[in-house]
């Protein structure tokens, strides 16, 4: 399968990204563009005579909120993997009773409408005096990704075999150990995943930072969005700019992290 | 902990190998033990129960309470709302836009998927070829899901608006008329549809390619010795040892899809004349779309939706058992 | 701590589960021991940050009031939510500044105190302006500043297509130029016609300028202003994307230069003067000036367990509109002043808001007239009327019609 030539694979995958990533370059266009210019028709498909006040706002009044965003996004993927790998193992391998009743209640979980949780939370939290705090909204943001995770998890590692896990039982492991050294390693790749979309959901996430977080001297960077919606008018210039500046670190971070896993798999298969 | 890796890996290819091709269960021999192995089964479940009992349970609650009183704005506030039954559910029922709203989602809902996931895939198996700068454009794939929905959505409108966006500007430069994508009936389910394709795409992608990750390599191998094609490998192995991880993407991609609002209220806001409202909008416009908040049907139209997911959740689980009798 | 972290987590819990429908009895034991002199103040102005003018503007009035304020802005649409929210866990901020249709829906709800239970002098506000805050005779709240509609246009644009706006008095009139200027090769009008509360505000002084009643939406009036707008559409007097525009995209829009109008509100003046945009009031259908919609926030002071702190915050709301603050907070949020005073100091600054005072004096409350809460479930069917007949789905007059059967069903 990889013996074709790579170069023309490469020139496709680039035409696919670039497709992908317009409209993602639409709005880098929209964040340079002067509002005299914003609704011009046809569009200018460069910033032609780009203007810098987007960014000059976000820049000086944003950047501190990146590091809420960074903490809170890497707080809610720890707390994710901690509580859904262990649960999702049990489900995947040791079946306890009631486990199906358990996904099940897991699926319906993620239907349940984000405002509704919000406001739940919001009930918690005020009795608990953890409103406007960066452990609150990392529990909450969690939420948004444990049901996945816990799915996710399990369907990747009933892939694994029982032989592996009989294996380690008769070397004397218990489930603990069996779980850490043995089932943890293998299922890296699902580790990856589950953590990539817990980051990005927390990283993006609007609504619960907006109701338990809107009073809180520490917060995430999506907030920084609304400074730019006045209540008759936006600036979108700022808006997109906030977007793009509040993307950058984290596509930096999706990069390497891939790059990462990337050479982890290539190297696994050399030992082969 | 690398080194760890490098010493289980070879092995867990071997013995998956030996599992996909034979797909032996292996024997049960421990109903001594039983009682003892329910109980740390449970152990490691115990967290994700306790925290679900915690913060679902009561948001879950007061869905089904707000959907079986009468809540307005006072009795919102001080907790008076009459018990009404399965009055708020007949009239959402019998509501002039139940039928398009129920058309709406599934047309949103069975495109959305269907499309995701072929498209999905097809994107997986490409960048499993691993050609140079295949893990970075990968990478890159998923900088859409960096961005909030009030962001993206706001892109979205602003390339498919009638006079100065920029899909239609590229229409008119080869010919064709211009689209009202979002202010005509026609067309703004579809307009919605292709922003909640571009949305999911990555999802699809990102967790196929996983589960594309964790076949193992000699399964393919032997195959090429077998003399199998490309096709032939792709349906007869990628295929079948994807199902867990496909089922799965299949089904939260369902739950997702049924769920999305942000996009559609952000582009059309559910119109024109309702030819955009599913499900999920219909909920928000009925809770938020006015100053005047109406809980009680809102909460009996997101309701319906958790029906829908259940009965879903259901036919997956059924669908799981068969394929997996142990 | 831990432990009793979690322990108090279950409790809330149980408590929530066994009594659900009673939780609003909960109240706060944080807020109780520590807010004595710590009042807290919610605006719909992320905009403004804790350096602004507004923020010290707030800071100096509690100060005079010997408290200390502690101030979260809000998206202006996530506020409503929010303060329903808060006031059902017996959290309310003790000021609450929020956009004036939402006014009747919490007063509705049992949330906002009246001016006789809080001693606010509400004497001073134009009455247009306050209509919106009250009910039934009670007064829930004062305006900060008002807003409302007019008619926009480019100069540059009317010379260019031989339009003299001193001939622009009436709906035909104004037609006439449209179809002149898109003759000369530009663009007629822009507005914002999108499904929600913003496509009804911009479609009031059409409506009201017709003759029509909000009470009945079938009127041959009314009619006629739906078909006003709806046959700018289809004539392309006015673009396509009036359908979702919201005012912010519509205003764009006639940024390009390429309009001749736009309908749009006084919070884009100083945006306009910039541009060299000028200013007319919305035509009425025979002539003369349209009835617009007021449009600003109001200043409201939330039921409190504690009703000794209604004082203070009843001095802060007259230290924010003392006519001094009221001046400065007006200017920097382009609004016009609520009371006399204060609008004649802004105007002995810039004579050139004559035409914006004159609009606001003749504005009209969109919940007033007792209509109350009934105007969000109007409102909602006018502006599904408005989209309906705009996209083609319905003619006018069966949009109308519909608008109303549903109005009425609503109402019961």
């Amino acid at each position: 399968m990889t013996s074709r030539r790579p170069w023309w694979n490469t020139l496709l995958g680039v035409v696919l990204t670039a497709i992908m990533l317009f409209p993602v370059y639409w709005m880098v266009n929209v964040s340079l563009t002067k509002s005299t210019d914003m609704r011009r028709n046809p569009p200018f498909l460069f910033p032609v005579d780009p203007t810098f006040e987007g960014y000059t706002k976000v820049l000086t009044q944003q950047l501190p909120y990146l590091g809420t965003s960074l903490i809170i996004g890497l707080g809610t993927v720890v707390l994710t993997v901690a509580l859904a790998a262990p649960a999702a193992f049990a489900l995947a391998k040791l079946r306890p009773i009631g486990g199906g009743a358990l996904s099940f209640v897991l699926l319906i979980a993620q239907m349940i409408p984000g405002i509704i949780m919000a406001m739940g939370f919001y009930a918690i939290y005020l009795n608990l005096g953890i409103l406007d705090t960066i452990p609150g909204l990392i529990v909450a943001d969690s939420t948004l990704a444990v049901p996945f995770a816990v799915l996710i998890f399990t369907a990747f590692m009933s892939g694994i075999p029982n032989e592996l896990i009989s294996a380690a039982k008769i070397d004397g492991a218990g489930a603990w150990r069996t779980f850490r050294s043995v089932v943890m390693p293998i299922s890296r790749n699902s580790v990856v995943t589950v953590s990539l979309f817990t980051f990005l959901w927390a990283w993006s996430d609007f609504i619960f930072a907006s109701t338990l977080d809107s009073g809180g001297d520490l917060q995430p960077i999506t907030m920084g969005i609304y400074r730019y919606i006045g209540n008759n008018n936006q600036e979108w210039n700022a808006i997109m700019a906030t977007a793009v500046v509040a993307s950058i670190p984290a596509a930096v971070l999706l990069v390497v992290a891939q790059r990462y896993v990337a050479a982890g798999v290539t190297a696994g298969a050399v030992k082969d | 902990m690398t080194v760890t890796q490098v010493r289980t890996e070879p092995t867990s290819r071997g013995e998956q190998v030996g599992a996909a091709q034979s797909a032996a269960p292996t024997p049960r021999r421990r109903p001594s033990h039983r009682a003892r192995s329910a109980l740390v089964a449970w152990a490691f479940v115990a967290p994700v129960v306790v925290y679900l009992a915690l913060f679902y349970a009561f948001p879950l609650i007061r869905n089904i309470e707000l959907s079986v009183r009468d809540y307005t704005v006072r009795s919102f506030i001080d907790g008076t709302a009459p018990f009404v039954g399965i009055d708020n559910y007949l009239a959402v029922f019998r509501d002039a836009t139940f039928g398009p709203a129920l058309l709406n989602t599934a047309a949103f809902t069975v495109l959305s998927i269907v499309f995701q996931f072929a498209i999905g895939l097809a994107l997986a198996v490409f960048f499993f070829r691993r050609f140079p700068l295949s893990a970075t454009l990968r990478a890159l794939f998923l900088v859409p899901w960096l961005l909030p929905l009030l962001v993206s959505a706001s892109t979205w409108s602003w390339m498919l608006n009638s006079e100065s966006g920029v899909v239609n500007a590229f229409l008119e430069a080869v010919g064709a008329g211009q689209i009202n994508w979002l202010t005509s009936p026609q067309f703004s389910l579809i307009s919605v549809l292709i922003a909640n394709i571009w949305i999911g795409v990555p999802f699809n992608l990102v967790i196929l390619y996983s589960g594309l990750q964790s076949i193992p390599e000699e399964v393919y191998e032997a195959a090429s010795l077998d003399g199998a094609n490309g096709w032939q490998k792709f349906w007869r192995i990628t295929f079948p040892l994807l199902r867990p991880v496909a089922a799965i993407t299949l089904l939260l991609g369902l739950v997702y899809t049924l769920k999305v609002f942000d996009i559609i209220w952000i582009m059309t806001r559910g119109g024109p004349a309702e030819s955009s409202t599913t499900f999920a909008i219909w909920s928000y416009r009925l809770g938020f779309g006015s100053t005047l908040p109406d809980f009680s049907p809102a909460a009996a139209v997101g309701n319906l939706l958790i029906v829908l997911a259940f009965v879903f959740g259901l036919l997956y689980i059924r669908m799981q058992r068969r394929l997996d009798p142990s | 701590m831990n432990i009793s972290t979690r322990a108090r987590l279950a409790g809330v819990l149980a408590l929530g589960v066994v009594a659900t429908g009673s939780l609003s009895a909960c109240s706060t034991p944080s807020d109780g021991e520590s807010a004595n002199s710590e009042y807290t103040f919610w605006d719909p102005y992320p905009q403004y940050d804790e350096t602004s003018e507004w923020a010290k503007v707030i800071d100096a009035c509690a100060e005079e009031a010997g408290v200390t304020i502690s101030r979260t802005a809000f998206d202006t649409s996530d506020l409503t939510s929010k303060a329903l929210l808060a006031g059902q866990q017996g959290n309310s901020p003790d000021i609450l500044l929020i956009d004036n249709p939402v006014i009747s829906t919490l007063a509705e709800a049992g949330l906002l105190t009246t001016a006789e239970e809080n001693g606010l002098d509400v004497s001073e506000i134009e009455e247009n302006l306050i209509s919106a805050g009250q009910t039934d005779g009670d007064t829930f709240g004062v305006p900060i500043g008002a807003n409302t509609l007019a008619l926009y246009y480019n100069p540059e644009v009317l010379e260019a297509a031989g339009v003299d706006i001193a001939e622009v008095t009436d709906w035909e009139s104004l037609t006439a130029a449209l179809e002149k200027v898109v003759a000369a090769g530009k663009s007629g009008i822009t507005f914002s016609g999108i499904g929600t509360e913003e496509g009804s505000f911009q479609f009031l002084p059409w409506y009201w300028g017709s003759g029509a009643e909000l009470t009945d939406l079938a009127s041959e009036e009314a009619l006629s202003a739906l078909t006003l707008w709806t046959d700018w559409v289809n004539k392309g007097l006015a673009p396509n994307s009036v359908i979702g525009n919201t005012q912010t995209t519509s205003w764009e829009e006639f940024l390009t230069g390429e309009f001749a109008f736009a309908e749009n509100g006084t919070w884009q003046k100083a945006s306009a003067a910039e541009q060299g945009f000028e200013v007319i009031p919305i035509p009425a259908a025979d002539g003369g000036a349209a009835p617009a919609p007021t449009g600003g926030e109001f200043l409201s002071i939330p039921v409190q367990s504690d009703d000794a702190r209604y004082e203070a915050s009843a001095q802060i709301i007259s230290c924010l509109t003392s006519t001094d603050n009221l001046v400065e907070t007006d200017n920097s949020l382009n609004y016009i002043a609520p009371t006399a005073a204060a609008q004649q100091e802004q105007l002995d600054a810039d004579p050139t808001l004559a035409p914006w005072v004159d609009a606001v004096g003749s504005a009209q409350g969109r919940t007033g007239d007792d209509l109350g809460t009934d105007y969000p479930i109007i409102s909602e069917q006018l502006w599904t009327a408005v989209q309906n007949a705009l996209t083609g789905a319905q003619s006018p007059a069966d949009a109308l019609a519909d608008a109303q059967t549903q109005a009425e069903e609503g109402l019961e």
